[in-house]
C-alpha cells in the first residue's frame, strides 16, 4: 500500500511495483492525463493544490474501503501537485487482485472515490482565463 | 465562566483567494460549531461563499456543520474537489 502525494513527476510503473506480487494475476492502473483543452477552450497548464496533511489520510481511507470490498486487493495511489505541462500524469490508482475483473472494479471504484473525497484542487489556465475546475463547474480564479 | 475557544482555520484553492488568507487564528465562543465558525469568517472576509457551497473539515476529517470546536482545532472550509469524468 502506498499513498502520496507529491511535487515530483509521477511514475505508473514504479507504483505497480508497490502492488505486485506472486498471487496477483492482475493489475489495474489508471492514470489521469493532463489535456490541452477544456469546456471547448485550448488549455496551456494545470497548477494542482492539496490539503495534504487530509488527503493522505482520505487516501489511505480509500484503500481500506477497497480491501473491505475487494479482500485480496493491493493498492497504491499517488497525486501529483504543483505546476503540471500537457501530457503530465495528474494521477495515479493502482490496484492488483488474483483475477482481471476484481481489479478494473476495484480501480474504477478506487479513481470514482478519490475524485470526490481526497481534497485536491485543480486551477485550468486556458486562453480564455483562469479558472477553479469544482465539480462539472469552472469558477473564474482570482 | 466563558472561555475563549482557539481555532486555526485554513483556506484552500478558490476559498482562499477568495479569503485573501491562507490561515486564520480565530477565537470562537465556548460550544460554537462549525456553522459559527464559518459565520464569523465571513463577517471578516466578504467575498467568502454561503455555507450550503462549502464542505467544512474538523481535525483533517470531514465534519457537520453542527459539530462543536474545541480549543487546538484545526478548521478547514473546503470547496468542492476537483472533479473531471
Amino acid at each position: 500500500m502506498r499513498y502520496d502525494v507529491t511535487t515530483e513527476p509521477l511514475d505508473p510503473r514504479e507504483l505497480e511495483g508497490v502492488v505486485t506480487h506472486a498471487g496477483a494475476g492482475a493489475i489495474c492502473t489508471f492514470t489521469g492525463i493532463v489535456r490541452d483543452n477544456s469546456r471547448g477552450q485550448s488549455v496551456t497548464h494545470l497548477d494542482y493544490e492539496a490539503y495534504a496533511e487530509m488527503a493522505v489520510p482520505q487516501m489511505k481511507k480509500i484503500g481500506e474501503e477497497i480491501k473491505e470490498r475487494w479482500p485480496d486487493a493491493r493498492v497504491a495511489m499517488a497525486h501529483r501537485t504543483g505546476h503540471l505541462e500537457i501530457g503530465e500524469a495528474s494521477v495515479v490508482v493502482c490496484v492488483s487482485a488474483p483475477h482481471r475483473h476484481d481489479a478494473i472494479e476495484a480501480c474504477t471504484w478506487g479513481i470514482d472515490r478519490l475524485k470526490e473525497s481526497v481534497p485536491i484542487w485543480k486551477k485550468e489556465h486556458a486562453v480564455d482565463g483562469t479558472f477553479w475546475i469544482e465539480g462539472e463547474e469552472a469558477k473564474p480564479a482570482s | 465562566m466563558a472561555v475563549a475557544v482557539a481555532v486555526k482555520v485554513r483556506f484552500f484553492a478558490r476559498l482562499r483567494e477568495l479569503a485573501g488568507v491562507e490561515t486564520e487564528a480565530l477565537h470562537v465562543q465556548p460550544n460554537a460549531s462549525l456553522s459559527d465558525v464559518y459565520a464569523v469568517l465571513r463577517g471578516m472576509h466578504d467575498a467568502l461563499p454561503e455555507q450550503t457551497a462549502v464542505r467544512a473539515a474538523l481535525n483533517q476529517e470531514f465534519a457537520e456543520w453542527s459539530t462543536r470546536v474545541r480549543d487546538g482545532d484545526e478548521v478547514a472550509f473546503i470547496p468542492p474537489v476537483s472533479g473531471g469524468r
